[in-house]
């Protein structure tokens, strides 16, 4: 799984409950963090690519944050999101949403749990390859 | 620098690369002259150093990409796994109190790391046992101290502190680990910086805990830590310079000392090859400076009791490219002359007495004989108006 949250503490504390819940974790800060994006530039996101499933939380008020999920919907379209989303939300970003798991914001560390193991499950019950 | 011996398929694959690199050069050293091979060695040289660049820029961009990576929790819900890893601080009663104190907690299990801080000249020169032993022995007093054998495991390892937390990640998969360092790095002693690298690199939580002697345990503000990764990363910088430059170095002294060596052997080849003239050039009679010869009429009588006209000397030695001089007498009107096509050689005799110059470049025995028409039985026999020449 990888858990993509700009505040290190938050990210830590996503993993670790996906840690206990069996899963491997990768936790990056997202454009926020040191060094650039490699989402943002031709390179590729090596984690997100090797990911079975991706939890976004990075905020979208800003462009870069939406620019990172426009990036990971296109190059990575086999890789299912689970999109923390805050209530107001815009027309651009629901367009950008649209085929995205979604949770509202703030979810807890046990929420998102949840319900990554709940599509998870899912994805086991389609088949053996399954996001 | 990892050892490329650190396990047995890398062991495998550096000695295959071995191979592989040396065919070339073995190949060129036998079927072609010596500098080819010193070309291939060049190049094998630059390609390997491209690759090692390559990869350590890699490795450099891989730390610039901050992602956190740990794997999955091991053993039940409840189960905490802590990893401490220290070396000369294990000696520490504030660091075994705390080991003590998480031992002591419900479903905790705490595994001591102590890396035995090997450095690369001591793995270069495979001086490792006693470092071994020495982190051994920490470790033994440390566990035998804390107790609780149940739940407290030692470990030590041989490689680099990072890789050795690493490897435990992917064995014992902690929540939580706890660097142990002093405030500044003592010798044999870990770094401070490597709290802030396990920090960057696993995605769970961390904590940098600081002991000295008589001391409480303390950890670093963010300022120290900040402090020590851009130290870390400016003596990383200098040291990876420094190790480039040297590299460097070395190569240029090893191409250097190839090629002295092949212009060192070429160099006593043609020395050998000149002594060997020389004493070839020794080994053969002496020749005299000039030869005194004459052409007489009727000078010498044949078999069947007739005078022939003659050259008083018929037998010519020489050496190969060095002119011989002949002073010759012609005491007939008519000229005669000293041919040997097989050795380029046509000296046309006129009369009186003149000098002329005999040169032969090739090694062999030669018949020559006068082409001017005179006496027809003496121009085909030689000791009369014919003879040979000899030239070594």
């Amino acid at each position: 799984m990888l858990v993509e949250h700009p505040d290190e503490a938050a990210g830590l504390a996503i993993a670790s409950g996906l840690r206990f819940a069996g899963y491997a974790v990768a936790v990056c800060p997202g454009p926020s963090g040191r060094g650039q994006c490699p989402l943002i530039g031709p390179a590729g996101c090596a984690p997100a690519h090797d990911a079975d499933l991706v939890v976004c939380s990075l905020g979208y008020e800003h462009e870069v944050a939406r620019e990172v999920l426009r990036e990971l919907r296109t190059r990575y379209p086999s890789v299912p999101l689970l999109v923390e989303v805050p209530s107001d939300i815009d027309t651009g970003l629901r367009e950008l949403l649209d085929g995205c798991h979604q949770l509202p914001a703030p979810a807890s560390t046990e929420q998102i749990v949840a319900v990554v193991q709940s599509l998870s499950g899912q994805a086991a019950e389609e088949g053996p390859a399954g996001a | 620098m990892r050892s490329p011996f650190h396990s047995e398929p890398e062991a495998f694959r550096f000695l295959l690369v071995l191979v592989l690199a040396l065919i070339p050069i073995v190949l060129a050293a036998a079927l072609g002259p010596a500098w080819l091979a010193l070309v291939v060695l060049g190049v094998i040289l630059g390609a390997l150093a491209m690759r090692m660049a390559h990869l350590r820029m890699r490795k450099l961009r891989g730390l610039e990409l901050p992602v956190k990576m740990a794997p999955p929790h091991l053993g039940s819900a409840a189960e905490r796994r802590v990893l401490i890893v220290a070396n000369d601080t294990l000696s520490e009663e504030a660091l075994l109190n705390e080991v003590e104190r998480l031992a002591c907690a419900p479903s905790t299990r705490v595994l001591l790391l102590a890396p035995a801080l090997i450095s690369p000249g001591a793995r270069l020169t495979g001086a490792v046992d006693g470092l071994l032993d020495q982190a051994r022995v920490r470790l033994k007093r440390a566990l035998d101290r804390v107790g609780h054998d149940l739940v407290v495991a030692g470990e030590i390892s041989e490689a680099d502190p990072l890789e050795a937390i690493e490897d435990t990640f992917a064995t014992f998969a902690p929540d939580e680990v706890i660097v142990s360092t002093r405030w500044e790095r003592a010798a044999g002693g870990l770094e401070p910086r490597l709290a802030g690298l396990v920090r960057e690199r696993f995605a769970v939580p961390v904590r940098h805990l600081v002991f000295e002697p008589g001391s409480a345990v303390q950890e670093p503000d963010r300022e120290t830590e900040a402090r020590y990764r851009q130290e870390s990363g400016t003596v990383a910088a200098r040291r990876f310079g420094l190790k480039a430059l040297a590299g460097v170095g070395i190569l240029a002294a090893v191409l250097m000392s190839m090629a002295a060596l092949v212009q060192s052997s070429e160099r006593e080849e043609a020395r050998a090859a000149s002594r060997l003239a020389a004493e070839e050039a020794a080994a053969l009679p002496p020749v005299a400076k000039v030869v005194d010869l004459s052409v007489i009429p009727e000078y010498k009588r044949g078999p069947e009791g007739e005078k022939h006209d003659a050259f008083t000397t018929t037998e010519f030695a020489v050496r190969v490219g060095q002119p011989q001089e002949l002073r010759i007498d012609n005491t007939d009107s008519v000229p005669h002359s000293i041919t040997a096509p097989a050795a380029g050689v046509n000296i046309v005799v006129m009369p009186g007495t003149h000098t002329y110059t005999l040169l032969v470049k090739q090694p062999g025995t030669f018949l020559w004989f006068c082409t001017f028409i005179c006496d027809e039985w003496a121009m085909q026999h030689p000791g009369y108006m014919s003879g040979y020449i000899t030239a070594s």
